[in-house]
């Protein structure tokens, strides 16, 4: 039984989630203690029990200690079987965090599947869709699997509601890669969606892009979005090199300007602009995982956050495998992150 | 299985309304409590009128966006006028009613921040009767600083006990009271501080009649009085305490006093009279030594104790009084049940709380804690001082602790002790001399009695309930006599001794048949005496 200090490095429902995943694709149980342990309201909260009992769902596992407030949870997979499901979170929680936690087991299971999820898609602290889509499953898909994600509608704090759907054809096993340059840009564009919101809105945040990276007319887009119960804006700017592309979001709030929600999508994209290194830091995180389960790869990151040392400890627990970082070197940004099988 | 989280709450019709997308813009109390990470609603009883049925189908839908895992039931409720307490109240009982809580498997919580603030009352008193068996939650918007909220709720559960500083509060409330019934005397007695603890118990609880037995002298009366303040000082009376020996009434006075009587019901009915149990109305009856009651008296009393009306003498109209009944007795009424001068069912009715005070004599470790209050009883009341010197308090306590003492008068004779002792002292000393005194008062006081108890006891026994309709005068000779005959072999024996001193003067002895004269005069004869003491 591998043991987790739950407190440890991000200590909230990163190290949870990261844990069921790892769980349920080695099959070796868990003890997870200290849930939370220094949050507001510590312990399990219902995105976190959305994301056991989805995981426990498609692991045929069991929980115990799957409760609110819970701060301490035994997790045991069984066998993991592909196939339709359907998870909705509450709270207009993330629903692409329920997604992080069951994907990576999917992507070399015995079939295809076939996922519905619902809730909030666009959450601040949380990996948006369009992030998902765009810049996260393309690595994925590099990988061997052919996943494909379709946004049905889109889901904003508070109401959530939203929903996308995940079509995944596993491989039978992952292959690694090597990422250490972004290649030639291949394309640009930033779009501001609102939903139930005046377009106005929008307008204004792409006056700010166009005016602080400047941009061409024709790379901004204004989008009315359907389908969302409640109202909603961000600004997504994506990046699209030939090797990678990065998506830089901001979240739109009630008594927050439209530009400053464009300028803290417009900052973040001017400073992964002023480097060199390919894997911006919320890629990072992402992808540590599944290049882990693969054994074996490399690639230049920006920087590394809590999240990702975080993972690599998790990763050490399951999988004995070892992540290196060490700096790019004096001629070139960033760290290099790689990967081998112990 | 943890068990599942079910909310019951009212459609909040002007504070949960919004149609439009901008609704989730505003802190909508029903919604929100669907909206909280760390609260997971399992079902959501949402109660609400027909003709709000589009709002409920909206909060119905948004319930189901930002919380899949909530079932809504809708349960219609219809009343006119939704600041009517009546039918609000009539409305929510009937669903409390037909709902089939099932508390062993659900936890139920009462939405009280949505509805009229009468239907939140009416929520609150069904939630507080049980009616509906659940705790209350309280819904509140955001701060400003974090707009986009939930807000806050509070869980209020009104099981009192559940709260460390009011059960504390409690605790001491009780054992104030407790204390307040011992005249903060501070009893060592262990099974005397419970019985305390069950009297204040049940006076605080209940206003069923209360019976008190024990003998005379072990503080029937004043604990009455005593339970009477405790009631009127937690405010659960509101009349007077009104208090009668029923042993000092006879006849049509008997009635009188207890039912009153109109103006002319009998001779010397001069004007009307209310009577003492009109007197206790909403406050507290005392009847001392009620198996002295008349049978007509008992009937009476039955009736006002069950339907709390009665008739007065004279009258022909019922009379309404309703008053909380303590009766005191030292006799076993179960034996004048048996004996055909006790109703069965009055006293049935009357000791449905039964308790019994022990005589000083069972509990002697409160002798030094009573002598203690009396001295303070004496100090208040004279303004003076009074204390034993070492030497006669050691005295005092030998004797008053030794199986010596009968203590038969009980407390009444503790405190006729003190009040002597005390009134001998020169400069509020108590000496050893005045407690020798004492003791020697105490004693032949005890040895006149005995065999036998007390003169009422003696003549009860002789003579049932016809002692009390003898004067004091005749009672005192009476009982001696009795006595004595009891002691004697034959009335012939009871005669000589009786009548020794005349004897001596007298040429013809006719002691026996004086004796039997006597004897007749209240309907006695030798043989009955006789039995009465062989038994």
């Amino acid at each position: 039984m591998i043991e987790i200090d739950g407190s440890f490095g991000e200590g909230g429902g990163q190290i949870l989630r990261s844990s069921l995943a790892l769980s349920l694709c080695t099959g070796q149980p868990f003890r997870i203690n200290k849930i939370r342990a220094g949050r507001d309201k510590p312990g399990l909260m219902r995105q976190h029990l959305t994301a056991v009992q989805a995981a426990a769902r498609i692991g045929s596992a069991g929980a115990e200690g799957a409760n609110i407030g819970s701060t301490e949870l035994v997790f045991t997979p069984g066998k993991v079987i592909p196939g339709d499901y359907q998870f909705a979170v509450g709270t207009a929680g993330s629903a692409t965090l329920v997604l992080q936690t069951v994907l990576p087991a999917l992507l070399t299971a015995p079939g295809p599947s076939r996922l519905v999820l619902e809730g909030g898609t666009h959450n601040p602290f949380a990996p948006p869709f369009d992030f998902l889509d765009k810049a996260f499953l393309p690595l994925v898909n590099r990988m061997g699997p052919r996943v494909t994600a379709t946004l049905d509608r889109p889901g904003f704090y508070p109401a959530g509601g939203g929903r996308f759907t995940v079509e995944i054809k596993p491989a039978k096993g992952l292959a690694g890669f090597e990422l250490l340059e972004r290649g030639a840009v291949v394309s640009r564009r930033a779009r501001a969606a609102v939903a139930n919101l005046p377009r106005q809105i929008a307008e204004r945040e792409l006056r700010v892009v166009e005016r602080r990276l400047g941009w061409p007319r024709e790379c901004l887009v204004v989008e009315e979005a359907q389908g969302s119960p409640g109202p909603g804006n961000i600004v997504t700017i994506e990046l699209a090199h030939a090797n990678v592309t990065e998506v830089f979001t901001g979240f739109g709030e009630r008594f927050r300007s439209a530009e400053a929600v464009a300028e803290a999508a417009v900052e973040e994209c001017r400073r992964y602009l002023g480097g060199a290194a390919p894997v911006g830091e919320y890629l990072t995180d992402q992808i540590l995982l599944p290049l882990a389960l693969a054994g074996a790869g490399t690639f230049r990151s920006v920087g590394l956050s809590r999240h990702a040392t975080t993972h690599m400890d998790l990763i050490a627990k399951f999988l004995g495998a070892r992540v290196t970082t060490k700096p790019a070197g004096s001629h070139a940004d960033g760290t290099i992150v790689s990967i081998a099988a112990s | 299985m943890a068990k599942k989280r079910v909310i019951i709450g009212l459609l909040g019709t002007t504070i949960d309304a919004g149609v439009a997308a901008s609704r989730w813009e505003t802190w909508r109390p029903t919604v929100s409590l669907c909206q909280h990470e760390d609260l997971l609603v399992d079902r959501f009883e949402l109660l609400s009128q027909q003709k709000f049925a589009a709002l409920r189908k909206t909060i119905e839908a948004d319930i189901a966006t930002v919380s899949p895992e909530t079932k809504v039931r809708h349960h219609p409720i219809e009343f006119d006028d939704a600041w009517d307490f009546e039918s609000v109240y009539a409305a929510l009982h009937d669903f409390a009613a037909g709902y089939p809580f099932e508390p062993e498997r659900e936890d139920y919580y009462l939405h009280i921040t949505t509805g009229t603030h009468v239907a939140q009352i009416c929520l609150f008193l069904l939630a507080e009767s049980r009616h509906i068996p659940a705790r209350l939650i309280q819904t509140s918007p955001p701060t400003r600083s974090r707009h986009q909220d939930a807000g806050g709720y509070r869980v209020i559960d009104l099981d009192l006990s559940k709260y460390d500083r009011i059960a504390q509060r409690f605790d001491q409330e009780r054992r104030e009271g407790q204390s307040y019934l011992k005249a903060g005397i501070d009893t060592k007695n262990a099974a005397f501080n419970r019985l305390m603890e069950r009297i204040e118990h049940v006076a605080l609880h209940s206003r069923d009649p209360i019976l008190l037995t024990g003998p005379t002298g072990a503080g029937k009366s004043k604990l009455a009085r005593r339970i009477y303040e405790l009631k009127k000082q937690r405010r659960q009376v509101s009349g007077k305490f009104i208090e009668l020996n029923c042993a000092t009434l006879r006849g049509d006075a008997a009635m009188s006093a207890l039912f009153g009587h109109k103006k002319g019901a009998f001779t010397g009915a001069v004007s009307d009279r209310p009577g003492l149990l009109r007197e206790a109305d909403g406050g507290l009856l005392m009847l001392d030594e009620v198996a002295e009651l008349g049978s007509d008296e008992q009937a009476m009393l039955l009736r006002a104790i069950e339907d709390k009306v009665f008739l007065p003498l004279g009258s022909d109209k019922e009379a309404r009084s309703d008053f909380q009944l303590i009766c005191g007795t030292n006799r076993d009424l179960r034996e004048a049940v048996r004996a055909g001068e006790f109703r069965e069912d009055l006293l049935a009715r009357i000791n449905l709380w039964l308790f019994r005070l022990p005589g000083l004599a069972e509990r002697r470790e409160d002798i030094e804690p009573n002598v203690a209050f009396e001295l303070a009883q004496i100090a208040a009341r004279t303004g003076a001082q009074v204390r034993f010197n070492h030497e006669a308090a050691a005295r005092f306590r030998s004797f008053a602790l030794s199986d010596e003492a009968a203590w038969s008068g009980n407390f009444r004779d503790l405190s006729a002790a003190i009040t002597r002792m005390a009134t001998l002292t020169v400069g509020g000393r108590i000496t050893a001399e005045i407690v020798d005194d004492e003791v020697a008062r105490l004693r032949a006081g005890w040895s006149a009695k005995s065999p036998g108890g007390d003169d009422d006891q003696v003549l009860a026994a002789a003579l049932g309930r016809k002692a009390g309709e003898i004067d004091l005068f005749d009672r005192v000779q009476l009982a001696a006599v009795i006595r004595l005959c009891r002691a004697s072999q034959s009335l012939s024996d009871a005669g000589r001794a009786l009548f020794a001193v005349s004897r001596q003067k007298r040429s013809v002895a006719n002691d026996a048949d004086r004796l039997r004269k006597y004897l007749a005069r209240f309907g006695l004869d030798w043989d009955q005496i006789a039995a009465d003491a062989g038994e």
